[in-house]
């Protein structure tokens, strides 16, 4: 029984570990994209070359949850830029766009990465940033901070901070509230 | 007082009295700063560490000297009202506009003095110095807490 436990962990073992991308690869699905959806390619290249994102590309984005109603921002026109991307996906030989939104943030305001088109043997594949390229590529512009890791501790994620604080307060209550003994020092 | 529970060593409290600084100010350093490796958490554990080694080398009584009860308490609270005060900094800075804990509202005033890495600073000290004040206070009164329970309980014994 206990042979046969082990001999099932391995396995899952090895087949969650099939996924995990190289560790450090800077271009892994994990660390920088992640794939919407693919789409033929006839007639939307000149499109994208003009500047515009295509109907048929935006009706899929907004048809899979990226829409309005879920509070992401919209692709419509003249509120993204269009800009020719090459050498990001080095590893999969593929040259894109990126297509970048302003958000309406009140600082910062201009616009950032957010989908990424890739062509690539008569196809285009969509794909969606992710977040940690935001602090790879903006950190030092955005909070004065050097160090990516305590800008995503203390900045972004402060809310995180703070309360992992506010953790280990009570807990420190808590311990007075059973253990201390009035009286003595 | 039972004279078997604290039996003095002039080693150990020797050691004790030139480690306790350096710990101290090496805590210091890796909780200031954003630079540094570490940060507010990591830095007040090494700050409760060098409180808890002079208390173990001289006894809960006298080494409570170093950290009174009523500066521990307040440095409890102390840390959070700090990190908090930081992020209603944000509400304050930009009249309203900003949320809470939103830095980027401190541009303004950064522009205005001239310091382009306020905001930096913000983060390295406030934010990091809260944390940090906030675990070693709860360290060093938990360990005290536990310390004299201990104390009591084998009082109560012999």
């Amino acid at each position: 029984m206990g042979l046969l436990t082990v001999l099932l962990l391995v396995g899952l073992f090895v087949y969650v570990v099939e996924d995990v991308p190289a560790f450090g690869d800077y271009n892994s699905p994990a660390n920088k994209y992640i794939k919407l959806f693919s789409i033929e390619a006839d007639g939307l290249v000149a499109s994208l070359d003009a500047g515009v994102v295509p109907a048929e590309i935006k009706n899929e984005i907004e048809r899979i949850g990226f829409n309005k109603e879920n509070n992401y921002p919209t692709l419509e026109e003249g509120e993204y830029v269009i800009e020719r991307n090459s050498g990001v996906f080095a590893v999969d030989s593929g040259e894109g766009w990126d297509v970048l939104i302003n958000e309406g943030e009140i600082y910062f305001n201009e616009p950032i990465k957010y989908y990424f088109i890739k062509e690539e043997n008569g196809k285009l594949t969509v794909y969606r940033y992710n977040w940690p390229v935001r602090v790879i590529e903006k950190t030092e512009e955005e909070t004065a901070t050097m160090n990516s890791i305590t800008s995503g501790l203390a900045d972004y994620r402060g809310y995180d901070t703070m309360f992992e604080e506010t953790v280990i307060f009570s807990g420190a209550v808590s311990v007075i509230l059973l253990l201390r003994r009035r009286g003595r020092l | 007082m039972n004279p078997k529970v604290y039996k003095r060593d002039i080693i150990i409290e020797t050691t004790a009295k030139v480690m306790v600084p350096l710990i101290l100010v090496f805590g210091m350093y890796v909780m200031v700063g954003t630079e540094s490796t570490g940060g507010g958490f990591q830095g007040g554990c090494i700050l409760a560490g060098g409180f808890i080694l002079h208390v173990t080398a001289f006894g809960t009584e006298k080494g409570r000297g170093l950290m009174p009860e009523s500066w521990n308490t307040f440095f409890t609270s102390f840390g959070l009202y700090l990190y908090n005060g930081a992020g209603q900094l944000g509400i304050i800075f930009s009249l309203g506009a900003a949320q809470f804990l939103n830095y980027s509202a401190v541009w303004p005033v950064a522009n205005l003095v001239g310091i382009a890495t306020a905001r930096g600073y913000l983060v390295a000290f406030m934010v990091s110095v809260g944390i940090g004040v906030t675990v070693m206070a709860a360290f060093v009164s938990q360990y005290f807490d536990l310390a004299w329970k201990e104390e009591e309980e084998r009082g109560e014994r012999e």
